[in-house]
């Protein structure tokens, strides 16, 4: 079983999971944090926090999703990343990915299940054709 | 070097300095000034990967950091510190900073608040203080364009009274 964080600008990864429970109901192994009115050190030790709690007991590791490759969040998680195993951190969080998350997180391994749901996020990006078939 | 904003950041490098600050002042360099920063390779790399290429990164402690800033001339800089107290050991180096940004000081407890983003225990207080009384004047600002608010003494007195 894999654990996940969702670590946002604002209210991004709330509303987020609000979604995800609203298409596949509670229980879905996914937290929320922001980083709103957090020095990089108390988001570092949230971040670090919720890690312990959710690697201390029997787990396949926990992945940390962030909005912005290159922001506070990024930063946050990837530090403490360094230094907790297994713990991944991808960025450019979407629906697409934490839906497939709650589907495949009980039975990929953790090194499997991160590179598909970046091949996911990025072809839930696209220019969705006209109904017309027509540019 | 050339500084273009000197900014007390407990963010250090983020977005509001790399799109915000970086866009509107085409920075040649960052200069992250921390030692505890610059004392774990790790972390600095972190940093400097969440710049764009074109900008270079300079992680280095106090002591290097005010050798830099002294040096005429030279890149067009960014200079950040995560606490008053670091800008305030710069400034006392020598190195001359008429204007100081305030841009992220967020809550912890025991601080009180001077701004939304601004937070501030004694200490705090008594370094930024130092700044005003070094000539450094200090403004509060998150990134261009955002409302900013100069923070003097008597602002600094008012949140004294309710720490």
């Amino acid at each position: 079983m894999i654990h996940a964080l969702v670590v946002t600008h604002g209210g991004v990864a709330r509303e987020l999971l609000a979604v995800v429970e609203s298409i596949l109901g509670p229980g879905q192994g996914l937290e929320a944090m922001t980083n709103t009115a957090k020095s990089a050190q108390v988001l570092a030790e949230e971040v670090s926090d919720w890690c312990d709690a959710h690697l201390s007991g029997p787990t396949d590791g926990a992945v940390l999703f962030v909005d912005d490759m290159a922001g506070s969040c990024a930063v946050a998680c990837r530090l403490i990343a360094n230094r907790k195993r297994p713990v991944r951190v991808l960025s450019g969080v979407n629906l697409a990915m934490l839906l497939d998350f709650t589907t495949w997180r009980e039975s990929l391994p953790i090194e499997e299940l991160t590179r598909r749901l970046v091949e996911k996020g990025r072809q839930a990006i696209a220019i969705l054709p006209h109904m017309s078939g027509e540019d | 070097m050339s500084v273009l904003l000197a900014r007390i950041d407990d963010r250090l490098i983020h977005g509001q300095v790399t799109v915000g600050w970086s866009r509107h002042l085409e920075p040649e360099c960052i200069l992250l000034c921390n030692d505890d920063v610059s004392a774990d390779p790790w972390q600095g790399k972190v940093y400097a990967s969440t710049v764009p290429p074109s900008i270079s990164v300079i992680v280095c402690d106090r002591a290097e950091a005010a050798k830099l800033l002294m040096v005429e001339g030279g890149s067009r800089t960014i200079l950040l510190t995560s606490s008053p107290a670091d800008m305030l050991d710069l400034v006392r180096a020598g190195v001359s900073l008429p204007v100081v940004n305030v841009g992220g000081m967020h809550f912890v407890k025991g601080k009180a608040e001077l701004h939304e983003f601004v937070w501030l225990d004694q200490g705090d207080l008594d370094k930024l203080r130092s700044l005003l009384e070094a000539g450094c004047r200090l403004v509060a600002q998150t990134v261009p364009g955002s409302r900013d608010i100069v923070i003097g003494a008597e602002a600094l007195n008012t949140l004294e009274s309710r720490l």
